[in-house]
């Protein structure tokens, strides 16, 4: 246990640089990397004027975008704005990044959302139907459709579903957040997002149900259920009050870690689905070289997984303090 | 036992499930072995089975359901299905394989400098490999293939490869911490064995049981993400036949609800991936558990 003050600072300080140099690493990777690539970043901002472009003129567009400096220069110049608030303009939209980005974020906090509450229920609550089946032919079932569903391909599944519900039956909308008419209307964007939202879910529920089923089974192989059983506690009390319990911990803290799993799954289903969010709008930064858009849109993803590594991490520490010390030394050393 | 000594309370010895498991894990693995099997062998002899040429555009035959001339129906560039299918195959599990290579081979050689290595050294690449891991999947091998240049299977195996190394070397890496300081991994090292020497000789035998499963699983999501990414457009082009460039015509098959052109080819990627991951289970190793108590 941390109990001195000083340690506490140093201990958080530590954390705190090495989350900077990351950030700080990973936007040079990016930075470096997305300009590596061939392909004109003039062709997102101009269109198909570009073809027509004259020499003079594409110099001219050029040296206005910034784009004619060496590398380094123009890192220089994006992160001393960036570190001033300033992320520069998408070339795409003419608009603030910023701007950009928030016109979209809530559609994919939606998918992401609503598709991680999901995961989190079904998983659990599959878990616990396997263990406490454990072997019997309800259990066999679930474990081998659930092996399946596994081993489906995101983007087959997404074909799949719009062959069957949008082309066949025509029950629901196979693209886009909305209706053009019916923009604010719930109904109209829970339509939109049910398929999405059901292969959101079905990508990644077995891998975390399996994982509450075996944890349990573990637990109920431990000592003090045999306690709990002669002291003459029901099955169902001793599986929800202790065993459940115990799971519990290090099921939120892998749960912390599945949402950038989740958020990056949602990159691949938003393209397929034409889902108006952040996936689609990476995939097309990347494709058309929409710099400083990919940029944040990278900053953003991996200040995500590093908050959410942080929060598994502190509730591994809440859980057993002696993860602190044992983190930090990098694992035990043997003699 | 004296029946008159009888201990009160005895708990007999848990029975482990081992072999109850092996009668009923047995037939499962054959079974997708033999699939695999199947479809792998299929694939090699493509050329005894194929009944049409793959690449023959038929401009007069697109969009066919299948029937008896083309089994398995045309695509919209009317090309045969059921030819398609044992052709592309090839590429696909070729991938597969290369990919796994590539990735396999970088995640040992990381992970085992970063195990062996002095501790800055370790902790360099540890955060290396955590930033990597903090990049999106799919935006890592666009960018990557971006650099590399017009895809084709060399080039997307490699930039699978290099996308895909990081959750086994850090497997490799706490795998080699904790035996590297073994009696034997010394003695080797006093006798004058090199890096090399003593990472295949001694530590690869250790780690490799533990990676053995990853590996296996790097196989199918590789393949996976081969016919993702030439769905999408960004892998291999159309021309190039693979399970996944197969299907990244379904958009235009969407207008004629011509399934075929979606469920077959699916069929078979679904088909190979099961059977790969059957295996993988396999050959993770089914610890005893013990009994129940609950039960």
């Amino acid at each position: 246990m941390i109990q001195n003050r000083t340690e506490k600072i140093i201990y958080y300080g530590k954390k705190l640089a090495v989350f900077l140099a990351s950030m700080f690493i990973l936007s040079v990777v990016v930075f470096y990397v997305s300009r590596l690539a061939p392909g004109d970043p003039l062709l997102s901002y101009y269109g198909e004027r570009v073809e027509k472009m004259s020499v003079e003129e594409r110099e001219w567009a050029q040296a206005k975008l910034g784009l004619q400096d060496s590398l380094l220069v123009q890192y220089g110049r994006w992160l001393e704005n960036a570190l001033r608030g300033d992320f520069g303009i998408s070339y795409k939209y003419k608009m603030d990044v910023v701007q950009v980005i928030g016109e979209r974020i809530g559609n994919t906090l939606l998918l992401g959302g609503i598709g991680f509450v999901l995961i989190f229920c079904l998983a659990l609550l599959l878990g616990v139907l396997c263990a406490w089946h454990e072997g019997r032919p309800l259990d066999r079932i679930v474990c081998k459709a659930g092996m399946i569903s596994s081993c489906i391909p995101e983007f087959w599944l997404s074909l799949l579903l719009i062959l069957v519900f949008a082309v066949n039956l025509k029950w629901l909308p196979s693209s886009g957040a909305y209706s053009l008419d019916f923009a604010d209307s719930l109904g109209d964007r829970m339509k939109h997002l049910i398929l999405p939202v059901t292969v959101v879910v079905s990508g990644h529920l077995w891998y975390y149900a399996y994982m509450i089923r075996n944890r349990i089974l573990e637990e109920v192989r431990m000592d003090y259920v045999l306690l709990a059983k002669a002291k003459g506690l029901t099955k169902r009390s001793v599986m929800f009050r202790h065993c459940l319990r115990n799971v519990m911990p290090s099921y939120l803290s892998i749960m912390a870690i599945c949402v950038p799993h989740i958020l990056g799954g949602t990159y691949l289903i938003e393209t397929v689905f034409s889902y108006p969010g952040l996936g689609t709008l990476t995939y097309e930064s990347a494709r058309y070289k929409d710099y400083n858009l990919l940029m944040i849109l990278c900053m953003m993803t991996g200040i995500t997984v590093m908050l959410c590594n942080l929060a598994a991490q502190i509730i591994n520490e809440a859980i057993d303090p002696r993860m602190q010390r044992g983190g930090q030394t990098g694992g035990s050393d043997g003699p | 036992m004296d029946p008159e000594f009888e201990i009160v309370g005895i708990r007999p010895m848990p029975q482990t499930g081992v072999r109850e498991s092996k009668k009923r894990g047995r037939r499962g693995p054959a079974i997708a072995a033999a699939t695999l099997a199947l479809i792998v062998l299929g694939c090699l002899a493509c050329d005894l089975i194929m009944t049409k040429d793959p690449a023959y555009l038929n401009l007069y035959g697109y969009s066919l359901p299948p029937c008896r001339e083309f089994l398995f129906g045309t695509d919209t560039m009317g090309r045969d299905i059921f030819s398609m299918i044992w052709y592309g195959g090839r590429t696909s599990l070729l991938i597969g394989l290369t990919a796994t290579a590539f990735s396999t081979f970088l995640a040992v050689m990381i992970g085992a400098v970063s195990g062996c290595g002095p501790e800055w050294l370790d902790l360099l690449l540890m955060r290396m490999t955590d930033i990597l891991l903090s990049i999106p999947w799919l935006l890592a091998v666009i960018l990557a293939q971006a650099v590399l240049g017009e895809a084709n299977v060399l080039s997307l195996s490699f930039v699978l490869g290099l996308t895909s190394w990081m959750s086994i070397a850090k497997v490799v890496r706490s795998e080699v911490r904790r035996i590297r300081h073994s009696e034997y991994v010394i003695a080797s090292r006093c006798m004058g064995g090199s890096f090399f020497h003593v990472l295949w000789k001694h530590l690869t035998p250790n780690f490799l049981s533990s990676i053995m499963f990853m590996v296996v699983m790097n196989v199918r999501n590789a393949i996976v993400a081969e016919s993702t990414l030439s769905f999408m457009g960004v892998g291999l082009p159309v021309e190039e036949i693979t399970w996944g460039s197969m299907l990244s015509l379904s958009e235009k098959a969407f207008l004629t609800n011509a399934w075929w052109i979606i469920l077959i080819p699916g069929f078979f990627l679904l088909v190979t991936l099961f059977c790969i991951t059957s295996l993988g289970n396999c050959l993770r190793e089914t610890m005893s558990r013990g009994e129940n108590i609950l039960k």
